[in-house]
């Protein structure tokens, strides 16, 4: 595990020399009295990538995030972004930056126009512009049929985008997202997403937090895997997945099988491990191509029947299952 | 910024139902319940006409009597005092028997009665100051018959009737001497202030209480800008916009939204309920000006000092305020003075017994010695205010949010 | 039983509400409690005053003082700044008292008054009074001493001589029985406390009610409960019962506290219609926390409904200003609050001399008009209810 982590890192280390750094992060530590929520963190993020934090529930990515952004006191470490330091009054990094925080945060006595172009206005003095960068960011998060409605008045889903409108309407270069889909309909969260794919079009540069593995996969360039305030892993999609050492799990439901055709699964090639239970038995390659048709052959050859039979890729609940020990979602 | 801050404040502050109910309507309903409970005290503390009743004898003991001079006069002159339409009618008399009288006084019908025989005798069912009044009126009465003997017995009548021995002449000489004795007409001189009419100071509470309600008004603008207390305030916090800055135009604004209130509140206690605010209209607005100041600074205390939810702390600036206004005297104005004299310390830290105390000061005072001292008593608390607020509002990052 | 303990975790949030009511009320009564001597029989109102005269008063000066001393308290000023020109008649301290009625009249005795006087000259006696009853009083004794120390000066008394015979004269007085047999401070005091705790009892009931009610009845908690197995009915049934033990706990708190503070009166048959009537009194404010809880939608609308409902009756119907003082159309339109026959019924008990069948009868009317106000509350909760659950369905 170490040595992946290792060879995995250098890799960055080596890109990184050839993209813009937005975001170092060194030695990041904080604490809350006994509690240590974030653990000596050091990553960095590169221009134009969306970058995924991936983590259960209080593994110290909200907490991150705000370090990041000089809300929260922390204890030890360096913050610089766009190659400054990070302070409470740095002002010109704040101008670049758009921040969507995990709780809604819009005043219930303005209109959703209002709002977006209140939180606009802290950023953009000029108002012809604001006007048309709030146009812009109704547009894009979909609300046009809503500006003129109250907060109380929309559903979850919009109120959730009417959030992240109030966080990117100035164009900032580099946007934060803190778990800006929990609890939101599965429709909403496909808008959401595809918003921030068009902000990233337009050359933002993304952090993303969330604890569903599943957008992470489908969003993010690079992604961060934390626990407990650490980084255990980091890489591409890909390259996390090749630290599980899975290739392929293939699992087949069957009636019958002898514990010897078991035994000579178990020999077949790449084979890397193979667990029965009851009438289920799932196979996991190491590496290779084309294992699955090998499999289907040796059943077909064997004459054993079965009820169905399936392949799948690792996910990266596998790949946090393969380093802690535990699921990703409790 | 300070412009594009200061009119979306405004815009959230006054769409706030909660937050106009409390500061704008609040304090009209209160003022109008005062007017209506209050109209009528200082009318009827004056002295009113007091009824009463007089018992002649019992007819069965009257018969075996003769004339009784002390009862006719007491009878007359009862009867004079008790003249209708007479500016100066002091009593409300009827002649009854002496069971009705009693039952007349357990009714309450009357306050008392008069029992003429041959010793004279009040009778009332309690101690009070009608009573009072009614039995020292009989005995100045009686104490009348004393001093014309008195004067019959004096060292002038005697000096006019020395020597003299026919009744006739006796009698026009003392008369004569009664003639020369001049009408005695009482040399008192009333300095008594005009203005005496108490229950201003409800509705000097009142104002009070609406200055102070400003302080919900600030500490909500100031409550939306920190990160430790609103998620609009983490919001604004990583944006490039000055923390300083932006507490200032809110602050502004909610004043600007407080005056507004303020201006209704008197506008309706000026022209609606016809208040009297006494002589100087300039160091009234001054007074309540400071007042509202001072709730701001109370409210952005508690929106940069306290940690909990909006409502709670409208809850708490509502609640503490109501207690101070009750203090200085909102629920009956004699809790103002007795604070005052017994616990002058409670009513000096008090913002809301200062702002009641500038405005008595104003109106009953001649001099603005005590009204200044309000208004550097209130400067005194806000400073404080706003130095525990810029203690707590100068950290820019947070242990925890 | 779970309702109940819901019930009481959830009263828990707003009970620091309900004890700053209470606070108020026990502040109130503290201070108007200072306790007199409470002598059954007649005994004349003496009026507090200050009089400034010279340092030695003889003669004359000093029966002036005698005879005020008489009728009134004379009372020592606590100065504060000893006044402008060091003239303790402007002292704050004095000036406040006259305002707020803790005096009725200032007197000032001139310099030189008893033998100007004595001389046939008139000095002026400089006064200020708050031209209430208490002072008019005052001043008719003033006068009247005047008028009569004036005559027999003209009638050529010698100094000794007058001031023994205005003694005499002026001493005199007509006897006086008060032919109550009550302590009717201690009434009074009881029928102030009870008027005031109209507002107490009102809001802290009427608070903690509705707002309860707005808990278990928000729309969220209302849904999951009508999914759940409870009965819609039994789990009104059980709001009531919990509602019902609050506010006795409520009117058992006050009571209780009135025992303390005006033990004089709460142990007699007196204090047993004091208690009573809050009770009628507390019921009916049991339904007016349903009727609002149920009216009015939000918990941050309920707060404002709650105390212009409560200060609105308070003062409509004399709970903080005696009722006699109130304009009549105000006392009219009263009619129509519960309040209002509450106070009543205060009053009367105050007056009772008696407590029999006959005394007590009216208080009964009032009573039964109080709960009638209660059924008609409860009967508009529940039209309201009705109708809320059709519209939901």
């Amino acid at each position: 595990m170490i040595t992946h982590l290792f060879r995995g890192q250098r890799r960055y280390l080596e890109r990184g020399k050839r993209m813009k750094k937005i975001i170092e992060v060194e030695n990041l530590t904080k604490t809350y009295q006994e509690l240590k929520a974030v653990d000596n963190l050091s990553f960095f993020v590169e221009e134009g990538e969306i970058l995924g934090l991936l983590g259960p529930n209080g593994s110290g990515k909200s907490t991150t995030i705000n370090c990041l952004l000089s809300l929260l006191h922390y204890d030890r470490g360096r913050i610089r972004i766009f190659g400054q330091d990070m302070t409470p009054d740095a002002y010109e990094i704040k101008k670049q930056i758009g921040v969507v925080f995990q709780d809604v945060a819009v005043f219930e006595e303005l209109t959703v126009r209002d709002n977006i172009d209140y939180f606009c206005g802290l950023y953009i003095k000029e108002k012809a512009l604001r006007k048309q960068y709030v146009q812009e960011a109704v547009e894009l998060t979909g609300l046009e049929e809503f500006v003129k409605f109250y907060p109380k008045q929309l559903s979850g889903g919009l109120l959730r985008r009417l959030n992240i409108a109030c966080g990117i309407a100035h164009r900032p270069r580099l946007i934060f997202l803190d778990e800006p889909t929990v609890a939101v309909d599965p429709q909403s969260r496909n808008s959401i997403l595809d918003g921030i794919r068009v902000l990233r079009e337009r050359g933002a540069t993304v952090v993303y937090t969330t604890h569903y593995m599943e957008e992470v996969e489908q969003l993010c360039d690079r992604i961060i895997i934390l626990d407990r305030g650490k980084i255990i892993a980091e890489g591409t999609n890909e390259e996390l997945k090749e630290l599980t050492g899975i290739e392929e799990k293939v699992t087949v439901e069957l009636k019958k099988i002898e514990d010897r055709q078991v035994e000579a699964i178990r020999g077949l090639e790449h084979v890397k491990e193979v667990t029965r239970s009851r009438n289920l038995l799932t196979i996991i390659y190491g590496e290779g191509t084309n294992n699955f048709g090998k499999l289907l052959a040796f059943l077909e050859q064997e004459s054993v029947r079965y009820d169905k039979i399936y392949s799948e890729r690792p996910t990266l609940n596998d790949v946090f299952l393969e380093l802690t020990g535990k699921e990703l979602r409790d | 910024m300070f412009a594009h801050n200061f009119r979306y404040t405004l815009k959230y502050l006054l769409k706030n139902r909660m937050l106009i109910f409390w500061t704008y309507a609040f304090p009209v309903i209160l003022g109008l319940l005062f007017y209506l409970a209050f109209s009528n005290i200082e009318k009827d503390e004056k002295l009113q006409v007091i009824p009463i009743a007089l018992v002649k004898e019992e007819a069965g003991q009257a018969a075996g009597q003769g004339e009784n001079p002390a009862g006719e006069i007491l009878e007359e002159t009862v009867k004079s005092l008790s003249k209708e339409n007479d500016p100066d009618r002091l009593f409300d008399m009827e002649y009854v028997t002496e069971s009705k009288a009693k039952k007349l006084l357990d009714q309450d019908k009357i306050r008392g009665y008069l029992l003429l025989g041959k010793e004279p005798q009040v009778v009332v069912r309690e101690n009070g100051t009608e009573q009072t009044i009614f039995q020292q009126v009989i005995s100045q009465i009686l104490q009348q018959a004393r001093l014309s003997q008195a004067v019959t017995d004096s060292p002038a009548m005697q000096k006019a009737l020395s020597g003299i021995s026919s009744p006739e002449e006796a009698r026009e000489r003392a008369e004569k001497v009664l003639e020369g004795l001049k009408q005695e007409n009482p040399n008192i001189q009333d300095r008594s202030g005009d203005h005496l009419g108490y229950t201003v100071i409800e509705y000097y509470t009142l104002i009070a209480m609406a200055c102070l309600y400003s302080a919900t008004i600030g500490m909500y603008a100031v409550n939306s800008m920190l990160a430790n207390m609103s998620r609009k305030g983490m919001r604004i916090s990583v944006s490039p916009a000055g923390k300083g800055r932006l507490i200032f135009s809110g602050v502004c604004a909610s004043y600007v939204v407080q005056l507004l209130g303020l201006g209704i509140l008197f506008a309706f206690l000026v022209f609606g309920l016809k208040v009297d605010f006494g002589r100087q209209i300039l160091p009234v607005l001054f007074l309540a000006l400071t007042g509202s100041f001072c709730g701001l600074c109370v409210g952005i205390a508690v929106g940069a000092l306290v940690k909990a939810s909006e409502n709670t702390k409208i809850g708490v600036i509502i609640s503490v305020t109501m207690l101070g206004c009750f203090l200085s005297g909102m629920m009956g104005i004699t809790m103002k003075y007795l604070v005052d004299k017994n616990i002058p310390l409670l009513n000096r830290i008090n913002p809301a017994a200062m702002i009641t105390d500038g405005f008595y000061a104003l109106y009953y005072y001649d001099t603005l010695n005590r009204y200044w001292l309000n208004i550097g008593s209130l400067l005194l608390f806000s400073l404080l205010m706003i130095l525990l607020s810029v203690w707590s509002l100068k950290r820019q990052t947070y242990k925890s949010l | 039983m779970l309702i109940l303990k819901t019930y009481f975790q959830v009263l828990k949030k707003y009970s620091g509400v309900v004890i700053l009511f209470t606070a108020i009320l026990l502040g109130f009564a503290c201070f108007n409690f200072k306790t007199k001597d409470n002598a059954v029989g007649f005994s004349a109102s003496r009026p507090d005053i200050y009089v400034f005269g010279e340092e030695e008063e003889t003669g004359l000066s000093a029966l002036l003082r005698d005879y005020l001393e008489e009728y009134a308290n004379i009372r020592k000023p606590v100065l504060k700044d000893g006044g402008s020109g060091g003239d303790p008649q402007e002292d704050e301290a004095v000036e406040d008292a006259l305002f707020y009625r803790d005096v009725a009249m200032i007197i000032r005795i001139p310099e030189g008054f008893g033998s100007d006087f004595l001389d046939g000259k008139r000095p002026a006696l400089a006064v200020r009074s708050t031209k209430d009853a208490e002072a008019s009083y005052v001043e008719m004794q003033l006068e009247r001493f005047l008028e009569t120390a004036g005559t027999l000066q003209q009638a050529g008394y010698s100094e000794k001589e007058l001031i023994k015979r205005a003694r005499e004269i002026l001493w005199e007085t007509v006897p006086a029985t008060a032919a109550g047999s009550m302590d009717s401070e201690a009434l009074s005091g009881a029928t102030f406390y009870y008027n005031f705790a109209n507002y107490s009892l009102l809001a802290g009931c009427v608070y903690a009610i509705a707002m309860i009610l707005s808990s278990f009845r928000g729309k969220q908690i209302h849904r999951r409960t009508v999914v759940s197995g409870m009965n819609y009915r039994i789990l009104n049934r059980r709001l009531l019962l919990a509602n019902s033990l609050f506010t006795l706990l409520l009117w058992g708190l006050y009571v209780l506290i009135s025992m303390v503070l005006i033990k004089d009166v709460m142990f007699t048959k007196h204090g047993l219609c004091y208690m009573a009537n809050s009770f009628v009194f507390a019921c009916c404010a049991l339904s007016v926390g349903f009727l609002i809880g149920n009216l009015v939608p939000g918990k941050e609308a309920l707060s404002g409904v709650i105390n212009v409902v409560a200060l609105g009756s308070s003062f409509l119907c004399g709970a903080f200003v005696p009722v006699q003082w109130l304009p009549e159309g105000v006392l009219k339109a009263a009619h129509l609050l519960p309040s209002y026959w509450f106070i009543q019924n205060n009053e009367l008990i105050r007056k009772m001399e008696t407590v029999d069948a006959a005394s007590i009868k009216p208080l009964l009317i009032n009573g039964a008009v109080i709960l009638l106000f209660a059924a008609l509350f409860v009967a508009l909760t529940n039209l309201l209810e009705r109708n809320s659950r059709r519209r939901r369905a």
